[in-house]
Parts: structure tokens; sequence; C-alpha cells
């Protein structure tokens, strides 16, 4: 009784907010990526540095135009972006992915060629937040000269970071390398290596070549506002590239399970660890993706990943990086290495052997970004399903984790890497554009939808399949999870009624399902 | 809209000169208040004092009717009437913080003599013109303001945050200051002075009479209950004539659809899913939900809002084309993580190996500051939100949440599970606060095991070494006792 009176419920359009992607690209992760930095006014212009340069950076135009994930059939505003890109092959470059994501149309313009030459990508791991973009053959006047990333990590030592700017100058500057980590990249899910430089003389994470001496060391992913900048280091590019070599991109390797800290020694004597054994690190959760997720459990104790042992933190100690976390073990590898674990569970030791694997984001129940491409959706008598990813959610904009409803972030907080045959993605009811066939609906929104004609509903394609079923029935009928209503919708009236509403409402595709 | 509300509690209000009333000096009282409320973290201290002021007026049988909001988490209460200056302690006879109403005593029944109760009218009129009477702050004098009666609708009482009554709005200037004071049309109190809205003017809302009356009629018996329900959720939205023809509802039948009905409540046995409720009593329900009653259309609670704990209503409703009558009882039937804010009584606690364990409310929450409902961790916000959709368990109490830790070696790697609810130990289910208390009671065992809810690693504290250091830790935090669970509502 007291509830509908003091649960308020979203009014279909008041509260929602139609952001688009752009507030998202801004402070996602609490990175701040300062794609958009035109000046330069600190930076070095050196005429010998140009000479060694010239031909091995590109300046990128970028125009994006994605999707609103609030009406999806609509395009965002268009905006335009900049990038720097480094010379890998004689017509190819790498570039950070975050500035590519969702790109419509990439220019690139070389060091003095006054024309923007086409490009086009043809790979993209957001996971390890690398692009590789391959220029118009035809366009160029003569070949870039590519670049080898072999520069090492040092700790404390200086690395110089070099850009060509829109104006055709080559700029310089300098950071200095403060430690080599295991981070997450700006949209990827994975914590992949990382040098972060320290103190660096101007803001980088567009993609600018750090070299140490002479030896490029890798490019700039990211950037904050403690003058820190992440590059993405030459073995992570490097295995990028020869993962590709093949002309098929395996992915790196994805970690299928979580864990705890293991230093309460309650819990070790509860998990009958011997007392001489203190290292090793508590499974909290294992997925149904991702490496090991087929041979771990909750409970078991990971004492070592290929004969490296995790202390109970979860670092090992690597010869050039020091006590770094066990991440670094499966995310350096390509999906079909070999991988070894030792582990402790239900009082023994024991070894398993699998291999790294990897998953399309797409795969996830609630997929992690999605990106490049239309959100999948449908329209049916003005009652928008769509696929729930972290990108639909994160277009609340600010602080748009509090701002989910709270049985929604459920799915991204704890079952996002949890796909089932029976669940493979969560389809929920956007919100209803309104109209006569919906009347006394308008109100709802953000709800999961758990059938349609009495089908259990597991992903986008599953709508249009039970959408099709009882044609002996007068209605279809959409229930949701929890305590609602259920939508009933006459089906002699839908075709008119999806007709009407799309030419009222603008929408010119009525579903884009994959 | 988001409406952001305040509570006319020690604030000013204008003078006006108003013929026709009686000398309201013999009613009107002010109270001062000195108030001290309990931290909700760490549940056996005490927050600062703080002070106020407040309005009451008397009424039959030497009682003083005013706000809970005034006299909640009082320590010490004085009255004083309007030119005498003698001060008169008095204590709180019967709060209703969900209807936000008390009854005061004096101890010193001299303080009644030539006083003159007030006798309680009917609902007003919307358009007729009220007074309110009440004590602005720091003022000796009271202050009268003019107005009409806006609207009459149900809103929600902001004292406890959840509960929603019939209100009466009013554009009288009752600038804060009246909070507890009498509203009056034709020599009767038509409404206690309660709320307003901020962003607002001239929008200030009393409690009108029908709730009044509730309040009195229920503490009777001695005892408040409080207002009762049905335990049912609903969905007022049958405009669509496709579900109506889907659930087999005649066509021109109006009615609301029943979407949940609450565990252990009297409806649980008697309505489902999908029942549609055409009829409460012999009042037909509309699609919005709304009765035609009072000379106007409110919301169908208003049908259970006159009724008491205990008696019944009778509903008509309709149930795969066809339609059935039962009888239902009203209960307090309150979700498992209470909504409304808590007042008055220390809240209770169990301070094991320094692990300090509450039952969830709405005060432990808002512990987290003005945007409590965004700050707080997303396993709060979602068992508040949705405890009763989530809760099958007919025996859940109430969740218990491991709210601080005071921190010793026996706990050093409890961080992790700080405000997370505790679901087991050794296997064996929490349900509140008592079986927490049972659970540490037995030293029958090596390992307490600690399982808490989204969380798959557990918590295992070494029984015997708990036991060892749990007087040391009680005493150097101070802590009274290691377990206090009297004194609920």
């Amino acid at each position: 009784m007291k509830k509908i009176l003091t649960n308020t419920k979203f009014t279909g359009f008041g509260n929602l907010n139609f952001g688009n992607l752009d507030l998202f690209r801004i402070s996602i992760l609490g990175f701040s990526i300062f794609l958009f930095l035109t000046s330069a006014a600190s930076a070095k212009n050196d005429a010998a540095i140009s000479e060694t340069m010239k031909d091995s950076l590109v300046y990128l135009k970028i125009s994006y135009y994605g999707y609103e994930q609030y009406q999806p059939w609509r395009n965002t505003n268009l905006t335009e972006g900049w990038g720097v890109g480094i010379a890998i092959d004689k017509n190819k470059i790498i570039t950070p992915a975050y500035n590519i994501a969702n790109a419509a149309e990439i220019q690139a313009k070389r060091f003095g060629q006054n024309e923007f030459i086409a490009a086009k990508i043809k790979i993209v791991s957001y996971e390890n937040n690398l692009a590789l973009i391959e220029l118009d053959a035809n366009s160029i006047k003569k070949p870039l000269a590519p670049l080898t990333f072999t520069g090492q990590y040092k700790k404390g030592a200086p690395a110089e970071f070099y850009w060509l700017s829109a104006t055709d100058q080559i700029y310089s500057g300098r950071g200095y390398l403060d430690r080599a980590s295991v981070d997450s990249t700006p949209l990827g899910f994975s914590k992949i290596l990382t040098f972060v430089a320290a103190n660096t003389s101007d803001k980088t994470g567009s993609g600018q070549l750090y070299c140490i001496g002479t030896k490029p060391l890798g490019i700039a992913g990211w950037s904050n506002e403690n003058k820190e900048a992440g590059i993405i280091p030459a073995e992570v590019i490097n295995r990028f590239l020869s993962d590709y070599k093949d002309g098929t991109y395996n992915g790196t390797g994805a970690i299928g399970f979580t864990t705890t800290a293991l230093l309460d020694s309650a819990l070790r004597k509860y998990l009958k660890m011997p007392a001489d054994m203190q290292t090793g690190v508590y499974v909290a959760d294992v997925f149904t993706l991702g490496t090991a997720a087929d041979i771990l459990k909750t409970g078991d104790v990971i004492l070592s990943i290929d004969g490296f042992p995790l202390n109970p933190y979860g670092r090992f100690t690597h010869k050039q990086y020091n006590a770094i976390y066990y991440d670094y073990l499966i995310t350096s590898k390509t999906a079909g290495d070999k991988i070894t674990f030792d582990i402790f569970r239900a009082g023994k030791k024991q070894t398993l052997k699998t291999t790294v694997k990897n998953f399309n984001v797409s795969d996830m129940l609630v997929p992690w970004y999605d990106l490049d491409s239309q959100p999948e959706y449908c329209v049916i008598g003005g009652c928008i399903l769509q696929k729930l990813t972290k990108t639909y959610m994160a277009a609340r904009g600010e602080n748009w984790a509090a701002k989910s409803e709270p049985h929604i972030y459920n799915y991204l907080l704890n079952s996002a890497f949890k796909p089932t045959d029976d669940r493979k993605s969560i389809v929920v009811l956007s919100f209803i554009l309104p109209s006569d066939i919906t009347l006394g609906y308008h109100g709802l929104s953000q709800l999961v939808i758990d059938k349609i004609n009495g089908m259990k509903i597991s992903s986008m394609r599953d709508v249009p399949a039970a959408l099709a079923l009882n044609p002996q029935e007068k209605y279809d009928v959409i229930e949701f999870e929890f305590d609602e209503p259920k939508i009933v919708l006459d089906r002699t009236k839908l075709p008119q009624a999806n007709i009407t509403i799309a030419q009222s409402y603008g929408i010119d595709k009525a579903a884009n399902i994959k | 809209m988001i409406r952001i509300w305040f509570l006319f509690l020690m604030l000013t209000a204008t003078v006006l000169a108003d013929v026709g009333v009686p000398d309201m000096s013999k009613s009107v009282v002010m109270i001062q208040i000195v108030k001290q409320g309990y931290n909700y973290t760490t549940p056996w201290k005490q927050n600062a004092t703080t002070g106020g002021v407040g309005t009451g007026f008397i009424i039959a049988g030497n009682r003083i009717l005013t706000n809970a909001h005034n006299i909640s988490d009082s320590r010490y209460i004085i009255v004083k009437k309007e030119n005498i200056a003698k001060k008169y302690p008095a204590f709180v006879e019967f709060v209703g913080h969900d209807c936000d109403l008390a009854l005061l005593k004096i101890a010193d029944e001299s303080f009644f003599i030539q006083t003159i109760p007030l006798s309680i009218g009917d609902l007003p009129h919307v358009n007729s013109t009220v007074s309110t009477f009440g004590f602005p702050m720091g003022g000796q004098h009271i202050s009268v303001t003019e107005g009409v009666v806006s609207r009459i609708q149900t809103d929600i009482y902001v004292h406890s945050g959840a509960d929603s009554h019939l209100v009466v709005q009013t554009d009288a200037a009752i600038n804060p200051g009246n909070s507890g004071g009498p509203v009056m049309q034709n020599g009767k109190v038509i409404g206690v002075a309660f709320q307003g809205l901020r962003q607002a003017d001239n929008i200030g809302y009393m409690i009108p009479t029908t709730v009044i009356k509730h309040f009195l009629v229920d503490i009777n018996d001695g005892r408040y209950d409080s207002f009762g329900s049905l335990g049912i959720s609903l969905f007022a939205g049958l405009h669509s004539d496709s579900y109506k023809d889907y659930l087999k509802l005649p066509k021109d039948t109006e009615g609301i659809l029943v979407t949940s009905v609450m565990l252990n409540s009297s409806a649980e046995k008697v309505l489902q899913k999908e029942d549609v409720i055409t009829k409460i009593d012999d009042y037909a329900i509309d699609n919005d939900g709304m009765i035609a009653i009072y000379g106007t259309k409110h919301f169908l609670s208003e049908a259970i809002e006159q009724k008491q704990i205990g008696e019944k209503s009778d509903i008509t409703f309709w149930r795969n084309g066809e339609q059935k009558t039962a009888e239902l009882t009203i209960q307090l039937n309150r979700p498992v993580f209470e909504y409304a804010r808590l007042y008055d009584n220390p809240p209770g606690y169990i301070c094991f190996a320094g692990l300090t364990f509450i039952s969830a409310s709405r005060n432990f929450l808002e512990t987290w500051g003005n945007e409590w409902l965004m700050d707080i961790p997303h396993t709060l916000r979602y068992l508040f939100s949705n405890s009763q959709q989530l809760n099958k368990d007919p025996l859940l109490k109430e969740y218990v949440i491991l709210s601080e830790i005071l921190p010793d070696e026996i706990n050093a790697y409890a961080g992790d599970f700080a405000n997370k609810p505790i679901e087991s130990i050794n296997d064996v289910p929490i349900r509140s606060l008592d079986d927490l208390k049972k659970a540490f009671e037995n030293k029958d065992v090596d390992f307490y095991i600690l399982k808490f809810m989204n969380s798959d690693r557990p918590l295992p504290i070494e029984a015997k070494k708990a036991h060892q250091r749990n007087d040391s830790i009680l005493k150097k935090y101070n802590v009274p006792a290691w377990a206090f669970t009297g004194e609920k509502i």
C-alpha cells in the first residue's frame, strides 16, 4: 500500500538524461583524456628532432558520430578531435584505441604534406587501448619511416615525448618514468602493463611517442591532472602487432575470476593451509568467461601462475618491473597460449593447466562498452527495448552508477562477466514513447524484461522470435522482473501504431538486432 | 520535480490581527525542547544535544497536542503559556512518528487552570479561510496568520520520510514557526501546522483532523499502534483496454492492479499478482486508484486510513474473469528494510570482537549525509529500494549490517566487510540481531564463519580468541555492553 506512494517511478521522459557519448568520453573511469588539446605552448621545437621524427609521426583528424544511448536510432552530435599516430609500417600507424572510439572519419596528415590522407581502421583493441590504422597508400607521397619499439623501462629515467601538431610542427617534451604497473585502460575492463610517466611537461594522452634515449618506449594512452601519463609500453605494442601479423587478431588474455588479498591468518587456518604456507591469493569469484574460469573455484588459493609465486596481495616479482599484480601474467599473453596455475584447494596443492582465453565484449552479460556501432534495440508500440550495456548506463552522465536503478546496476556489478546459456544478455525497457496503444503504461521505464509472449528473453535476438509466437493470440505480452504490471499490446492495432509512432517520433529504423 | 520539504520547527511567522477568534493565549502553548538522537553507526553513542522551540495546543483531558517532530528524541521538555513566565516541565504521553503527532502531559496539573481546551473540527472546504497560531522562535507572543485552504491531498509526511497521509495545503503565510500550532476555522481546530515546501511560495501544510482523530482513537487503549495498511503493492494504470481484456476484466470496470502482496500480510493468502481491486468497503475504485470520499476524490488509501490496525476492510476484486470478495485485516505491514526514520529508542546492536552490527534502517543510511541515497554502497541502496521484492524469507526480521569495526588484532582483516549485510554464521541464517547474539553465545565452535551478502569470501573469526579479546575491546572503546537488542518499538 505504502509502496506506491513512496516509491516514485520514472516519469518517462522527465528524469531521463538523453546524454550523448561525449559526456562519457570526458570523465570515464576518472581518467582525463585531453583529446581536444590544441595548444602546445610549452613544447620545444627543435630542427634536429623534426628531422629524425618527421616521417614517423602523423597528425590524425578524427570526426566522431556515435549513437544516442536513450534514442538509439539517433546519432549523437558530430564532434571532432585529434590524435597522434606513430608509423609502424610504410603506410600503417598505431594510435590509442580511445582516440578512435565511435570515429566516423579519420584523416591523417604527415609532416610537410598539405593534403590529408584517408585512413582506415584495421584492428582495434580497447583492452590494450591500441588501434592499427592503414593510410591510403595511393595518397602517401613517400613511405612512412616505421619505428620499432625497443625501449626498456628504467625507473626514474627521463623519457622524451614527441608529436606532430595540426600546424605541421613537431613538438617535444619530457617526463620521468615513475612506475611500471598493471592499470585499467580508459575503456577496457582488463588491467594491462602500463608505464607511468610523472611530471610530464605537457598533457600527453593522445598517442604521443615516448622515447628513452633514442629508443621508442611506447605511446601515451592517458594523462591525468597530476601531470602523469600512462604509456602503452613497447611490449604491449609489439604483442598487439605480432598477434595481427597472420591477419587475424586473437586478442590478449582476459581474466576469468576475481581475487582478494589473503592476509587473514584465521582465513588461512580455516582453509587448512599449512602455517608455513604464507603466499597465495584468495579466489573470491569465478566468471563464466575468460582465462581459468573453467578450472578455478571460489575458495581456491592461487599460489603461483606459470611458476611465479603470488604474495598475499596477488603480486609477483617481475625481473624488470618488480612487484606487480598477477593480471600481467594473463593480460601479457595471447589467447590460445598455455598457462599453469598452482593452487591450494580442499587442503591440498594442485596444479591446473589451461589455455589463455579471450572473449568479445559483446559476449558479456552486460558488455563493458558498446562502441563503433549502433546499440541493439527494438521499438514495439513505442516501447523501447534495448540491450543493457555499461555504455547505456554511463549515458546518465556524472555519478551514473548511483543514478542507475539498483536492480539494473546490480547486473553490471555482480554478473557482468557471468553470461549463461539461459541468460546471454539483459534486455531492458528503456522507456516508452507515449501513444494511445500504451495508455496507462507511459510511466514505466528502466525495467528488466523477463518474458515476451511467455518466452524467456535472454538476448535481443529472442525479441523478434518471441513476438512471432502464438499467432492465434490477440495480444503481445511483455513481462518484467520484479513486481511490475505486464504490457499488453493489441496485435491488430500494432502495425498501424508502429507506423504512427515512427512517424511522429522520427524513428527511421524500428530495430537494430545483431 | 524534486521537492525540498522543511518542518516548521523554530522559525518565524507574521503577526496579523484576526477578529472573531477566541483568546488563543488560553489554548496555545510554547514548547521548548532539548533533543539528543542516537548515532546509528556507533549505536551506543548519543549525538550532540540540540535545542528547539515549537508550538502546541491544549485539548480535552489536560493534554497538549503537538507535532511528533517537535519532541522526537527529546531529553527535556518545557511548556509555557503566553504572558506567564512560569515554565512547566512536560513529558511525552503518546507519540505517532508516522503521523507526526504527539501528546504531552504536564506533571503539575495546575498548569491547566484557566486554560481552554480546543475542540477538533472537520475537514475544511477548499478555498475557505483559516487562521494559524504559533510561536516564532524567541518570540513571546502568539502570532496569527490567515489564508485559505488551497487543496487537500495525500502526501508524504517528511518526519518519518516514508508515510503518506492526507494533508491540507494552505497559503496562510505559515512562514516557519508554527510547528505543532493549531489551524483554526469557526473556533475549531481543523489542522496542525507541520511542514512546507522550500522552493515554493506560500505552500504550507497542516495535518487534517481525519489524521488527528485517528491518532486520538488509536491511543484510547493506552498504546499507539500507528496507521496500518493492506500489505499490497498496486499499479494505477488500467487505462489500457487491452490489458483489461487480457485480465478478463469487463470492459467498463475500473479498478487498480495488484502487482505484489507483502510477505506475512493478511492479503498474502487472499490476493495475488494481477488481481484487480474494484471496490474497497463501499468505495468504488477508479483506474487512477481514486475513491470518492470527503466530497472529492482521494487515493484509495484514504479508505484504510480511517481504520485502526486490527479492523477489517471488505474488498471486491476480479481474478481470471471472476468477481470475488474478501475481507482483509488492516495490519502494520512494514517492509523488512524499514523506510521510515526511527526516533526515541536507542538502536539495538551487537558488538562482538570489535565488530559492530546494527539493524538496517534509514537512520543508518542517512549517516552518509545529505546525498545519502547516492553515496551509500550499492548493496544497501538495492536492499533499501527493493527489499520487498528481494526478500523471499518470511522469517527474516531485519537485515543485520556490519556498521563499524573497532580495530583490534582479532578483526584486522574485516575491513572489506564493512557496511555489508550478514547472511549466516556457520551456515545458520542470521535473521535478526537476536540470531546474531545467539550465534556468538555459542562457544562450542572453533571458528565463527561469517558470510555476507554479495561476498563469496567468508570472514572467519577464531571463537576462543574472540571471546578472550572481547572484554578488553569493549573497555577500550567504552562500549557499555556487547549486546543490546531490547526496547524495540
